[in-house]
Protein backbone atom coordinates (compact mmCIF):
# COMPACT_ATOMS: atom_id res chain seq x y z
CA UNK A 1 0.00 0.00 0.00
CA UNK A 2 1.07 3.50 -0.50
CA UNK A 3 0.19 5.24 2.02
CA UNK A 4 3.14 4.58 3.92
CA UNK A 5 4.74 6.36 1.33
CA UNK A 6 5.84 10.10 2.69
CA UNK A 7 3.45 13.23 2.87
CA UNK A 8 4.95 16.72 3.13
CA UNK A 9 4.39 18.88 5.41
CA UNK A 10 5.17 22.71 4.88
CA UNK A 11 4.69 25.64 7.87
CA UNK A 12 2.38 27.86 5.33
CA UNK A 13 2.88 30.55 8.09
CA UNK A 14 4.14 31.14 11.41
CA UNK A 15 1.43 28.99 13.27
CA UNK A 16 0.24 26.61 10.49
CA UNK A 17 1.12 23.46 9.42
CA UNK A 18 -0.19 21.95 5.87
CA UNK A 19 -0.28 18.27 5.20
CA UNK A 20 -0.12 17.24 1.30
CA UNK A 21 -1.07 14.05 0.74
CA UNK A 22 -2.69 14.53 -2.74
CA UNK A 23 0.09 13.10 -4.73
CA UNK A 24 -0.45 9.37 -3.16
CA UNK A 25 -2.18 7.60 -5.46
CA UNK A 26 -4.26 5.33 -3.48
CA UNK A 27 -7.63 5.37 -4.02
CA UNK A 28 -8.58 8.91 -2.55
CA UNK A 29 -10.90 7.45 0.30
CA UNK A 30 -8.16 5.38 1.79
CA UNK A 31 -5.97 8.33 1.88
CA UNK A 32 -8.60 10.36 3.80
CA UNK A 33 -9.21 7.46 6.36
CA UNK A 34 -6.25 7.75 7.14
CA UNK A 35 -6.08 11.38 7.56
CA UNK A 36 -8.99 11.28 9.76
CA UNK A 37 -7.56 8.83 11.90
CA UNK A 38 -4.38 11.39 12.13
CA UNK A 39 -7.45 14.02 13.14
CA UNK A 40 -8.42 11.76 16.11
CA UNK A 41 -4.87 11.75 17.19
CA UNK A 42 -4.37 15.64 17.11
CA UNK A 43 -7.83 16.39 18.68
CA UNK A 44 -6.55 14.49 21.76
CA UNK A 45 -3.70 17.29 22.43
CA UNK A 46 -3.92 21.09 23.42
CA UNK A 47 -1.31 22.01 20.45
CA UNK A 48 -3.77 23.41 17.72
CA UNK A 49 -6.69 25.54 17.83
CA UNK A 50 -7.84 24.07 14.33
CA UNK A 51 -7.89 21.09 12.95
CA UNK A 52 -9.03 21.42 9.34
CA UNK A 53 -9.51 18.00 7.06
CA UNK A 54 -9.93 19.22 3.16
CA UNK A 55 -9.26 16.98 -0.44
CA UNK A 56 -6.55 14.32 0.89
CA UNK A 57 -5.23 17.00 2.99
CA UNK A 58 -4.57 18.07 6.78
CA UNK A 59 -4.31 21.94 7.87
CA UNK A 60 -3.65 22.57 11.55
CA UNK A 61 -4.08 25.60 13.44
CA UNK A 62 -1.54 25.74 16.16
CA UNK A 63 -2.10 27.27 19.81
CA UNK A 64 1.65 28.59 19.74
CA UNK A 65 3.93 29.38 16.69
CA UNK A 66 6.69 28.02 19.19
CA UNK A 67 5.89 24.47 18.90
CA UNK A 68 5.97 24.14 14.85
CA UNK A 69 9.19 22.63 14.13
CA UNK A 70 8.31 20.30 17.05
CA UNK A 71 4.93 19.10 15.19
CA UNK A 72 6.12 19.32 11.71
CA UNK A 73 8.33 15.84 12.67
CA UNK A 74 5.86 14.79 14.87
CA UNK A 75 3.05 14.88 11.91
CA UNK A 76 5.44 13.04 10.11
CA UNK A 77 6.19 10.06 12.58
CA UNK A 78 2.35 10.24 13.18
CA UNK A 79 1.15 9.73 9.64
CA UNK A 80 3.94 6.26 9.51
CA UNK A 81 2.55 5.10 12.57
CA UNK A 82 -1.23 5.79 12.28
CA UNK A 83 -3.64 3.45 11.15
CA UNK A 84 -6.68 3.56 8.96
CA UNK A 85 -10.16 2.95 11.44
CA UNK A 86 -12.96 1.61 9.56
CA UNK A 87 -16.71 2.86 10.90
CA UNK A 88 -15.49 4.89 13.59
CA UNK A 89 -17.66 7.85 12.70
CA UNK A 90 -21.27 8.69 13.43
CA UNK A 91 -23.59 7.08 10.98
CA UNK A 92 -26.43 9.32 9.29
CA UNK A 93 -29.95 8.69 7.79
CA UNK A 94 -30.73 11.48 5.96
CA UNK A 95 -34.53 10.91 5.16
CA UNK A 96 -35.31 12.33 2.08
CA UNK A 97 -38.56 13.33 0.31
CA UNK A 98 -37.52 12.64 -3.63
CA UNK A 99 -38.68 14.30 -6.54
CA UNK A 100 -42.13 16.86 -6.16
CA UNK A 101 -42.09 20.48 -6.75
CA UNK A 102 -38.75 20.13 -3.70
CA UNK A 103 -37.03 17.77 -6.03
CA UNK A 104 -37.98 19.60 -9.37
CA UNK A 105 -34.97 17.86 -11.36
CA UNK A 106 -35.64 14.35 -10.33
CA UNK A 107 -36.96 13.73 -13.84
CA UNK A 108 -34.58 15.63 -15.86
CA UNK A 109 -32.07 13.32 -13.82
CA UNK A 110 -33.87 10.08 -14.70
CA UNK A 111 -34.08 11.44 -18.59
CA UNK A 112 -30.73 12.36 -19.33
CA UNK A 113 -29.18 8.86 -18.16
CA UNK A 114 -32.26 7.16 -19.42
CA UNK A 115 -34.23 5.84 -16.87
CA UNK A 116 -36.96 5.50 -14.66
CA UNK A 117 -37.34 8.10 -11.40
CA UNK A 118 -37.59 5.37 -9.44
CA UNK A 119 -34.35 4.14 -10.38
CA UNK A 120 -32.88 7.25 -9.92
CA UNK A 121 -34.12 6.97 -6.39
CA UNK A 122 -32.99 3.25 -6.30
CA UNK A 123 -29.52 4.39 -7.08
CA UNK A 124 -29.13 7.50 -5.06
CA UNK A 125 -30.37 5.36 -1.53
CA UNK A 126 -28.33 2.37 -2.33
CA UNK A 127 -24.86 3.27 -0.82
CA UNK A 128 -23.33 4.39 2.20
CA UNK A 129 -21.72 7.82 1.45
CA UNK A 130 -18.25 8.95 3.03
CA UNK A 131 -18.24 12.97 4.87
CA UNK A 132 -15.23 13.66 3.07
CA UNK A 133 -14.84 17.01 4.97
CA UNK A 134 -16.89 20.11 5.67
CA UNK A 135 -16.34 23.71 4.44
CA UNK A 136 -17.33 26.71 1.80
CA UNK A 137 -20.05 27.41 4.04
CA UNK A 138 -21.31 26.34 7.78
CA UNK A 139 -22.44 22.67 7.86
CA UNK A 140 -21.68 22.26 4.27
CA UNK A 141 -20.62 18.75 3.67
CA UNK A 142 -18.43 17.01 0.80
CA UNK A 143 -19.07 13.26 0.69
CA UNK A 144 -18.19 10.76 -1.27
CA UNK A 145 -20.00 7.72 -2.80
CA UNK A 146 -22.33 8.83 -5.55
CA UNK A 147 -22.83 6.03 -8.06
CA UNK A 148 -21.19 6.56 -11.11
CA UNK A 149 -24.61 5.98 -13.09
CA UNK A 150 -25.87 9.07 -11.34
CA UNK A 151 -23.19 11.57 -12.39
CA UNK A 152 -24.63 14.32 -14.35
CA UNK A 153 -22.98 17.70 -15.27
CA UNK A 154 -24.02 20.97 -13.51
CA UNK A 155 -26.89 23.20 -14.60
CA UNK A 156 -26.05 25.26 -17.57
CA UNK A 157 -27.80 27.99 -15.08
CA UNK A 158 -27.05 27.86 -11.55
CA UNK A 159 -30.22 28.79 -9.84
CA UNK A 160 -30.42 32.38 -7.73
CA UNK A 161 -32.42 30.54 -4.66
CA UNK A 162 -31.66 26.75 -3.55
CA UNK A 163 -33.61 26.08 -0.49
CA UNK A 164 -32.15 24.75 2.68
CA UNK A 165 -32.82 21.15 2.64
CA UNK A 166 -32.47 20.65 -0.65
CA UNK A 167 -31.13 17.37 -1.61
CA UNK A 168 -28.70 17.71 -5.33
CA UNK A 169 -26.29 16.21 -7.75
CA UNK A 170 -23.65 17.99 -9.14
CA UNK A 171 -21.07 16.11 -11.67
CA UNK A 172 -19.57 13.35 -9.55
CA UNK A 173 -20.88 14.96 -6.12
CA UNK A 174 -24.03 15.11 -4.19
CA UNK A 175 -24.77 16.86 -1.29
CA UNK A 176 -27.64 18.78 1.10
CA UNK A 177 -27.83 22.62 0.83
CA UNK A 178 -27.27 23.40 4.51
CA UNK A 179 -28.99 26.97 3.97
CA UNK A 180 -30.76 29.08 1.64
CA UNK A 181 -28.54 30.05 -1.35
CA UNK A 182 -28.02 30.40 -4.92
CA UNK A 183 -26.75 26.88 -6.43
CA UNK A 184 -26.26 25.01 -9.75
CA UNK A 185 -26.76 21.55 -9.00
CA UNK A 186 -29.66 19.51 -9.79
CA UNK A 187 -32.19 19.38 -6.79
CA UNK A 188 -33.76 15.88 -6.18
CA UNK A 189 -35.20 15.70 -3.15
CA UNK A 190 -35.28 17.56 0.58
CA UNK A 191 -34.82 16.73 3.74
CA UNK A 192 -35.89 17.72 7.12
CA UNK A 193 -31.82 16.80 8.03
CA UNK A 194 -30.54 19.97 9.96
CA UNK A 195 -26.85 19.91 8.77
CA UNK A 196 -26.10 23.68 10.56
CA UNK A 197 -28.20 25.36 13.50
CA UNK A 198 -26.16 28.15 15.24
CA UNK A 199 -27.95 27.75 18.21
CA UNK A 200 -27.56 24.23 18.56
CA UNK A 201 -24.69 22.54 20.66
CA UNK A 202 -22.76 21.34 18.88
CA UNK A 203 -23.79 23.46 15.58
CA UNK A 204 -23.31 20.86 13.23
CA UNK A 205 -24.72 17.16 13.30
CA UNK A 206 -22.13 16.04 11.06
CA UNK A 207 -18.47 15.27 10.85
CA UNK A 208 -15.21 14.45 8.52
CA UNK A 209 -15.09 10.69 8.95
CA UNK A 210 -18.92 10.16 9.56
CA UNK A 211 -21.06 7.80 7.03
CA UNK A 212 -24.56 9.23 5.50
CA UNK A 213 -27.73 7.27 3.86
CA UNK A 214 -30.13 8.81 2.19
CA UNK A 215 -33.82 7.00 2.72
CA UNK A 216 -36.95 7.58 0.49
CA UNK A 217 -39.38 8.71 2.80
CA UNK A 218 -41.76 6.82 1.01
CA UNK A 219 -40.19 3.39 1.81
CA UNK A 220 -40.83 4.48 5.59
CA UNK A 221 -44.60 4.33 4.94
CA UNK B 1 -27.23 51.33 25.55
CA UNK B 2 -25.93 53.05 22.21
CA UNK B 3 -28.24 53.59 19.91
CA UNK B 4 -27.67 53.44 15.78
CA UNK B 5 -28.15 56.76 14.21
CA UNK B 6 -26.26 56.36 11.15
CA UNK B 7 -24.31 53.21 10.35
CA UNK B 8 -22.46 54.26 7.58
CA UNK B 9 -21.05 51.77 4.50
CA UNK B 10 -20.82 48.66 7.46
CA UNK B 11 -20.91 48.44 10.82
CA UNK B 12 -20.54 45.74 12.93
CA UNK B 13 -19.73 44.01 16.44
CA UNK B 14 -16.93 42.07 16.20
CA UNK B 15 -14.09 40.56 18.57
CA UNK B 16 -10.84 38.94 18.03
CA UNK B 17 -12.83 36.21 16.45
CA UNK B 18 -14.47 32.38 16.19
CA UNK B 19 -11.93 29.76 16.37
CA UNK B 20 -12.46 26.17 16.79
CA UNK B 21 -14.90 25.37 13.89
CA UNK B 22 -13.07 26.03 10.87
CA UNK B 23 -13.61 22.17 10.29
CA UNK B 24 -17.66 22.50 9.97
CA UNK B 25 -16.98 25.16 7.52
CA UNK B 26 -17.76 28.06 10.31
CA UNK B 27 -15.46 31.29 9.28
CA UNK B 28 -13.04 33.16 11.68
CA UNK B 29 -14.89 36.69 11.26
CA UNK B 30 -13.51 39.00 13.87
CA UNK B 31 -11.94 42.49 13.47
CA UNK B 32 -10.20 42.43 10.54
CA UNK B 33 -7.64 44.96 12.29
CA UNK B 34 -7.50 42.61 15.26
CA UNK B 35 -4.14 45.17 16.74
CA UNK B 36 -6.76 48.43 17.13
CA UNK B 37 -9.59 46.04 18.44
CA UNK B 38 -6.75 44.61 21.06
CA UNK B 39 -5.80 48.00 21.65
CA UNK B 40 -9.19 49.90 22.43
CA UNK B 41 -9.49 47.13 24.92
CA UNK B 42 -6.16 47.60 26.07
CA UNK B 43 -6.35 51.12 26.87
CA UNK B 44 -9.89 50.82 28.34
CA UNK B 45 -8.49 48.01 30.66
CA UNK B 46 -11.00 45.60 29.12
CA UNK B 47 -10.13 41.64 27.99
CA UNK B 48 -8.44 41.65 25.16
CA UNK B 49 -10.84 39.71 23.44
CA UNK B 50 -13.91 41.92 24.08
CA UNK B 51 -16.06 42.80 20.94
CA UNK B 52 -15.90 46.27 19.75
CA UNK B 53 -17.71 48.47 16.95
CA UNK B 54 -16.08 48.20 13.57
CA UNK B 55 -16.58 51.25 11.31
CA UNK B 56 -16.38 51.05 7.79
CA UNK B 57 -15.29 54.28 5.94
CA UNK B 58 -17.43 56.49 8.59
CA UNK B 59 -20.26 58.62 7.89
CA UNK B 60 -21.91 56.90 10.92
CA UNK B 61 -23.18 58.41 14.55
CA UNK B 62 -23.75 56.56 18.01
CA UNK B 63 -26.48 58.33 20.51
CA UNK B 64 -24.77 57.28 23.97
CA UNK B 65 -27.78 56.62 26.17
CA UNK B 66 -25.73 56.21 28.91
CA UNK B 67 -22.08 57.05 30.65
CA UNK B 68 -19.45 55.56 29.35
CA UNK B 69 -15.92 55.66 28.44
CA UNK B 70 -14.92 54.82 24.67
CA UNK B 71 -11.47 54.24 22.84
CA UNK B 72 -11.06 55.72 19.40
CA UNK B 73 -8.81 53.15 17.24
CA UNK B 74 -7.99 52.68 13.67
CA UNK B 75 -8.18 55.20 11.05
CA UNK B 76 -9.07 59.13 10.92
CA UNK B 77 -12.33 59.64 10.28
CA UNK B 78 -12.21 62.90 11.39
CA UNK B 79 -14.74 62.26 14.65
CA UNK B 80 -16.34 64.40 16.46
CA UNK B 81 -17.86 64.34 20.08
CA UNK B 82 -21.28 66.24 19.63
CA UNK B 83 -19.40 69.19 18.48
CA UNK B 84 -15.83 68.74 19.73
CA UNK B 85 -13.02 66.91 17.67
CA UNK B 86 -11.85 63.69 18.94
CA UNK B 87 -8.90 61.96 17.80
CA UNK B 88 -7.92 58.21 17.22
CA UNK B 89 -5.78 56.46 19.49
CA UNK B 90 -7.45 58.18 22.63
CA UNK B 91 -9.84 57.53 25.57
CA UNK B 92 -12.96 59.41 26.46
CA UNK B 93 -15.31 59.88 28.67
CA UNK B 94 -19.12 59.72 27.52
CA UNK B 95 -21.87 61.61 29.35
CA UNK B 96 -25.14 60.10 28.77
CA UNK B 97 -27.01 61.86 25.40
CA UNK B 98 -23.78 62.71 23.53
CA UNK B 99 -23.07 61.87 20.03
CA UNK B 100 -20.32 60.53 18.62
CA UNK B 101 -20.38 60.69 14.53
CA UNK B 102 -17.87 60.18 11.58
CA UNK B 103 -16.92 62.01 8.83
CA UNK B 104 -15.03 59.99 5.98
CA UNK B 105 -11.28 58.41 6.46
CA UNK B 106 -8.73 60.10 4.97
CA UNK B 107 -6.12 57.63 4.96
CA UNK B 108 -7.82 54.43 5.42
CA UNK B 109 -10.66 52.14 5.78
CA UNK B 110 -11.59 51.18 9.40
CA UNK B 111 -12.20 52.43 12.63
CA UNK B 112 -13.11 51.23 15.87
CA UNK B 113 -14.69 52.29 19.10
CA UNK B 114 -14.27 50.15 21.80
CA UNK B 115 -16.45 50.69 25.10
CA UNK B 116 -15.74 50.03 28.94
CA UNK B 117 -17.00 46.69 29.30
CA UNK B 118 -16.85 45.61 25.50
CA UNK B 119 -19.99 45.52 23.50
CA UNK B 120 -22.35 43.07 24.92
CA UNK B 121 -24.12 40.32 23.18
CA UNK B 122 -24.11 36.60 23.82
CA UNK B 123 -21.20 34.81 22.47
CA UNK B 124 -22.18 32.34 19.84
CA UNK B 125 -19.64 29.71 19.29
CA UNK B 126 -17.32 30.98 22.01
CA UNK B 127 -17.24 34.65 20.09
CA UNK B 128 -19.46 37.79 19.84
CA UNK B 129 -18.62 38.17 16.41
CA UNK B 130 -20.80 39.21 13.39
CA UNK B 131 -20.93 36.31 10.87
CA UNK B 132 -22.41 38.41 7.99
CA UNK B 133 -22.73 35.50 5.70
CA UNK B 134 -24.01 32.79 7.96
CA UNK B 135 -26.54 35.26 10.04
CA UNK B 136 -25.15 34.91 13.42
CA UNK B 137 -23.68 36.70 16.15
CA UNK B 138 -23.88 40.59 17.13
CA UNK B 139 -26.83 42.17 16.99
CA UNK B 140 -29.01 38.99 15.20
CA UNK B 141 -25.96 37.88 12.67
CA UNK B 142 -26.44 41.42 11.06
CA UNK B 143 -24.39 44.28 10.02
CA UNK B 144 -25.87 47.35 12.74
CA UNK B 145 -28.73 49.55 11.23
CA UNK B 146 -30.01 52.72 11.95
CA UNK B 147 -32.65 52.22 14.99
CA UNK B 148 -30.51 49.82 16.36
CA UNK B 149 -29.49 49.27 19.98
CA UNK B 150 -25.96 48.55 21.29
CA UNK B 151 -25.84 47.19 24.32
CA UNK B 152 -23.16 48.01 27.06
CA UNK B 153 -22.82 48.35 31.06
CA UNK B 154 -22.98 52.10 32.00
CA UNK B 155 -19.85 52.99 33.88
CA UNK B 156 -19.96 56.38 35.64
CA UNK B 157 -16.69 56.40 37.30
CA UNK B 158 -14.30 59.10 36.39
CA UNK B 159 -11.19 58.19 33.80
CA UNK B 160 -7.93 59.35 32.92
CA UNK B 161 -7.19 59.87 29.19
CA UNK B 162 -5.20 57.88 28.03
CA UNK B 163 -3.64 57.02 24.55
CA UNK B 164 -1.63 54.88 22.48
CA UNK B 165 -0.16 54.04 18.87
CA UNK B 166 -0.39 51.41 16.41
CA UNK B 167 2.60 50.34 14.88
CA UNK B 168 3.01 52.30 11.27
CA UNK B 169 1.92 51.78 8.11
CA UNK B 170 3.56 49.31 5.44
CA UNK B 171 3.64 49.52 1.74
CA UNK B 172 5.53 46.51 0.89
CA UNK B 173 3.26 43.44 2.96
CA UNK B 174 5.41 40.38 3.82
CA UNK B 175 4.55 36.95 2.49
CA UNK B 176 5.03 33.48 3.77
CA UNK B 177 6.47 31.73 0.44
CA UNK B 178 3.55 29.73 -1.60
CA UNK B 179 2.83 25.76 -1.75
CA UNK B 180 2.43 25.87 -5.09
CA UNK B 181 5.64 27.68 -6.32
CA UNK B 182 6.05 24.18 -8.82
CA UNK B 183 2.41 24.76 -10.36
CA UNK B 184 2.67 28.31 -10.41
CA UNK B 185 6.18 28.69 -11.47
CA UNK B 186 9.03 31.02 -10.04
CA UNK B 187 8.10 33.18 -13.10
CA UNK B 188 4.96 34.00 -11.97
CA UNK B 189 5.82 34.35 -8.45
CA UNK B 190 8.45 37.03 -8.96
CA UNK B 191 5.71 39.17 -11.15
CA UNK B 192 3.58 38.75 -8.61
CA UNK B 193 6.37 40.90 -6.48
CA UNK B 194 7.75 43.26 -8.81
CA UNK B 195 4.12 45.44 -9.84
CA UNK B 196 2.14 47.22 -7.96
CA UNK B 197 -1.30 45.76 -7.42
CA UNK B 198 -4.27 47.91 -7.08
CA UNK B 199 -7.40 47.40 -4.68
CA UNK B 200 -10.60 46.74 -7.16
CA UNK B 201 -14.07 48.00 -5.37
CA UNK B 202 -15.29 44.55 -4.71
CA UNK B 203 -13.26 43.84 -2.02
CA UNK B 204 -14.85 42.82 1.58
CA UNK B 205 -14.64 41.66 4.05
CA UNK B 206 -14.33 38.42 2.90
CA UNK B 207 -11.28 38.99 1.24
CA UNK B 208 -9.38 42.20 -1.01
CA UNK B 209 -9.41 41.98 -4.62
CA UNK B 210 -6.36 42.90 -6.55
CA UNK B 211 -5.67 44.09 -10.24
CA UNK B 212 -3.09 45.30 -12.51
CA UNK B 213 -3.22 45.46 -15.96
CA UNK B 214 0.06 44.24 -16.90
CA UNK B 215 -0.58 40.91 -14.74
CA UNK B 216 0.56 37.89 -16.65
CA UNK B 217 -0.27 35.66 -13.63
CA UNK B 218 -3.71 33.77 -15.63
CA UNK B 219 -3.85 30.20 -15.69
CA UNK B 220 -5.75 27.16 -15.81
CA UNK B 221 -4.74 25.50 -12.43
CA UNK B 222 -7.88 23.72 -10.54
CA UNK B 223 -7.25 21.95 -7.37
CA UNK B 224 -8.72 19.64 -4.87
CA UNK B 225 -10.26 21.87 -1.97
CA UNK B 226 -7.78 22.77 0.76
CA UNK B 227 -7.94 24.80 3.98
CA UNK B 228 -7.72 28.91 3.17
CA UNK B 229 -7.93 31.43 6.18
CA UNK B 230 -7.38 34.81 6.71
CA UNK B 231 -4.58 35.69 5.08
CA UNK B 232 -4.21 32.93 2.40
CA UNK B 233 -3.54 34.96 -1.27
CA UNK B 234 -5.59 32.78 -3.68
CA UNK B 235 -5.16 32.94 -7.80
CA UNK B 236 -8.01 32.42 -9.13
CA UNK B 237 -7.61 31.74 -13.60
CA UNK B 238 -8.40 35.46 -13.73
CA UNK B 239 -4.96 35.94 -12.54
CA UNK B 240 -6.37 38.77 -9.94
CA UNK B 241 -5.27 37.91 -6.22
CA UNK B 242 -7.39 37.65 -3.83
CA UNK B 243 -6.03 38.24 -0.52
CA UNK B 244 -8.75 36.40 2.29
CA UNK B 245 -10.03 38.16 5.07
CA UNK B 246 -11.88 37.70 8.52
CA UNK B 247 -15.03 36.53 6.83
CA UNK B 248 -13.81 34.47 4.18
CA UNK B 249 -14.86 30.77 3.09
CA UNK B 250 -12.72 27.64 5.33
CA UNK B 251 -11.79 25.61 2.41
CA UNK B 252 -11.05 26.36 -1.48
CA UNK B 253 -9.45 25.15 -4.97
CA UNK B 254 -7.41 28.34 -6.24
CA UNK B 255 -3.95 28.03 -6.14
CA UNK B 256 -2.20 30.13 -3.49
CA UNK B 257 0.43 32.99 -4.03
CA UNK B 258 1.47 32.59 -0.08
CA UNK B 259 0.56 33.58 3.35
CA UNK B 260 0.17 37.09 4.61
CA UNK B 261 2.36 36.83 8.03
CA UNK B 262 0.61 37.34 10.80
CA UNK B 263 2.44 40.56 12.07
CA UNK B 264 0.98 42.12 8.33
CA UNK B 265 -2.51 41.31 7.83
CA UNK B 266 -4.17 44.18 9.62
CA UNK B 267 -2.60 46.41 7.36
CA UNK B 268 -5.57 45.35 4.93
CA UNK B 269 -8.14 46.81 6.92
CA UNK B 270 -7.19 49.85 5.77
CA UNK B 271 -7.01 49.36 2.15
CA UNK B 272 -9.69 51.45 0.12
CA UNK B 273 -10.71 50.76 -3.41
CA UNK B 274 -8.16 52.52 -5.80
CA UNK B 275 -5.44 52.07 -2.73
CA UNK B 276 -2.04 50.32 -3.98
CA UNK B 277 -0.03 48.04 -2.66
CA UNK B 278 2.69 45.37 -3.03
CA UNK B 279 4.32 42.13 -1.88
CA UNK B 280 8.10 40.57 -0.78
CA UNK B 281 8.22 36.86 -0.17
CA UNK B 282 10.01 36.33 3.35
CA UNK B 283 11.35 33.36 5.40
CA UNK B 284 9.71 32.32 8.86
CA UNK B 285 12.60 34.06 10.72
CA UNK B 286 11.62 37.48 9.74
CA UNK B 287 7.92 36.58 10.06
CA UNK B 288 8.58 35.22 13.48
CA UNK B 289 10.47 37.97 14.35
CA UNK B 290 7.60 40.35 12.98
CA UNK B 291 5.24 38.71 15.29
CA UNK B 292 7.19 39.09 18.17
CA UNK B 293 8.02 42.61 18.03
CA UNK B 294 3.97 42.82 17.66
CA UNK B 295 3.22 41.39 20.84
CA UNK B 296 6.32 43.72 22.77
CA UNK B 297 4.57 46.76 21.18
CA UNK B 298 1.47 45.51 23.32
CA UNK B 299 3.58 44.70 26.28
CA UNK B 300 5.15 48.04 26.55
CA UNK B 301 1.61 49.66 25.91
CA UNK B 302 0.41 47.49 29.06
CA UNK B 303 3.26 48.23 31.01
CA UNK B 304 3.08 52.12 30.32
CA UNK B 305 -0.41 52.26 31.75
CA UNK B 306 0.29 49.86 34.46
CA UNK B 307 2.88 52.50 35.49
CA UNK B 308 1.20 55.13 34.93
CA UNK B 309 -2.02 55.21 36.67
Amino acid sequence: MNLQQNVKITATSSHTLFLDATHLKDPLLSVQKKIWALVKRCKATAAFIDIVPAMNSLTLYLANSDDSNQWQEKLLLWWETTDIEENKGTHHKIITQYGGNTGADLEFIAEHHGVSTQRVIELHTSVTYHVLFLGFKPGFTYIHGLPSELHTPRRSEPRTHVPKGSVAIGADQTGIYPADSPGGWHIIGHTDFSLFDWQKAPPCAIAPGDTLQFISDEALS
Amino acid sequence: MIEVLKAGLLMSIQDQGRFGFRHIGVSQSGAIDPFAAKMANTLLKNDIDDAVIEITLGLAKLLFKCDTVIALIGTDMQAQLDDKPVYPGWTYAIKQGQTLSFKTARNGFRGYVGVKGGVLCEPVMGSRSTDLAAGFGGTNGQALKQGDNIQIQPYYKDWPKRGGILPPKRNVIRVHPSIHADLLTEHALRSFCEISWCVKPQSNRMGVRLSNENSTLSHSHSLPSLAVNPGSIQLPPNGEPIVLLNDAQTTGGYPLLGTIISADLHHFAQLKPGDSIRFEYVDMSTAIKAQKKMTAHFAQLAIALNNAY
